[in-house]
């Protein structure tokens, strides 16, 4: 393994919200090297994280433009929010994307009725609901078709 | 045909706001998520009330939100207020969209998000608090743009340091002009060499900020 391979500023990462997601992602990015800043409201949530967790936290509310400055956020590439408030994920993402101008932008929305206004913003979306939905269709879809296949 | 107000979140703005609104003729709408407040809100005439989630589609359309003229987001937090802005806007197609803000720094990402009108709440409202607290010379104040400016009254008394002087002889912040003086049953356009007398009642046009030490200059206070 290279450690000094990465450059500094190129793969700047932020998270917003250490939850389930935000911090495995935040731990994942971190075991490749790349150079992780993970935000919170709450110092609790930290304790998440894996005890080899290399990158930075940050206690702060995403929806405070001058919390998202002191996280750096005009170096970073990437900027994924992910915390469990779906309208603070909007919010901070559109301020990622349409003030800071990072090139890529994902967003978790629980609630996938209010997606289509944020697609036209170019922001990546992604919404549990709607991917364990065409996963279990999957999972059904394929057993239905054996069963015909059978019945054949 | 009336135009319609839609009102979202927020109780106490939304029970003064709602009266005032349907007094003035217009159809006003209000969603509220909490049963109970809603409630209290139906015994208002003539208000319409939703009970949901205003920041959810399937809600904004019970409101009958596409035929609304005005959609104004009052809830206590700054990006569901964003959010409720966006798809009024976006997804309904209402015409003005004004949202109250906490946090004043984000004015100026809100405008740029395509919202009309942004009023932050927290400094209007500590602006108003600090020029009550310890300006007791103003009588009255008028906030214009957002409290970026606003219009003072300030009587002049017999003790002032500003009585028999010049106006241009008084030490008066840039951002700051006397607009008029009232004195006894006259109004006059001020000029430089116009001179301040006691019982004068100065109408002052300022910045923010700037009118405390105008009335410093003006009164000694």
């Amino acid at each position: 393994m290279n450690i000094f391979s990465k450059t500094k500023d190129t793969d700047y990462t932020i998270i917003i919200g250490c939850g389930r997601l935000g911090a495995n992602l935040a731990n994942t990015l971190s075991e490749n090297g790349t150079n992780v800043l993970i935000m919170d409201k709450y110092e609790n949530s930290f304790r998440k994280l894996s005890s080899s967790y290399g990158g930075l936290t940050l206690v702060g509310d995403a929806t405070d433009i001058s919390a998202l400055k002191e996280a750096g956020i005009e170096h970073a590439q990437v900027f994924v929010s992910v915390t469990n408030n779906d309208n603070a994920n909007i919010m901070a993402a559109q301020i990622a994307k349409e003030s800071y101008h990072i090139p890529h932008v994902v967003c978790r929305l629980y609630d996938p009725e209010r997606e289509c206004v944020y697609h036209e913003f170019g922001i990546e979306t992604i919404c549990p609901a709607v991917l364990s939905e065409k996963e279990i269709s999957k999972l059904l879809g394929g057993s239905v078709y054996q069963l015909e296949a059978q019945r054949i | 045909m009336k135009t319609s107000v839609l009102l979202i979140g927020g109780f106490d703005m939304t029970k003064t706001l709602s009266a005032s609104l349907i007094q003035k003729g217009y159809k006003v709408t209000a969603i509220h998520p909490d049963y109970e407040k809603c409630k209290q809100l139906a015994e208002i005439e003539g208000l319409h009330v939703i009970n949901g989630d205003g920041t959810k589609p399937f809600i904004l359309e019970e409101a009958g939100t596409a035929h609304a003229g005005i959609a104004i987001a009052l809830t206590d937090n700054d990006d569901d207020n964003l959010v409720i802005s966006e798809l009024c806007k976006k997804k309904f197609g209402v015409k003005k969209t004004v949202c109250t803000i906490k946090n004043g720094e984000n004015t100026a990402f809100f405008r740029k998000m395509g919202v009309d009108a942004v009023v932050c709440a927290t400094n209007a409202i500590s602006g108003i608090i600090e020029q009550q607290a310890f300006v007791d010379e103003m009588t009255t104040l008028i906030p214009i743009g957002e409290g970026r400016l606003s219009i003072a009254e300030i009587p002049i008394s017999e003790t002032a340091p500003a009585v028999g002087k010049k106006l241009w002889e008084i030490n008066l912040p840039k951002e700051v002009i006397v607009g008029c003086i009232l004195r006894q049953e006259t109004n006059i356009i001020p000029r430089g060499d116009t001179r301040v007398l006691a019982g004068d009642v100065l109408i002052l046009l300022s910045s923010t900020k700037q009118e405390i030490t105008a009335v410093h200059a003006l009164t000694g206070r």
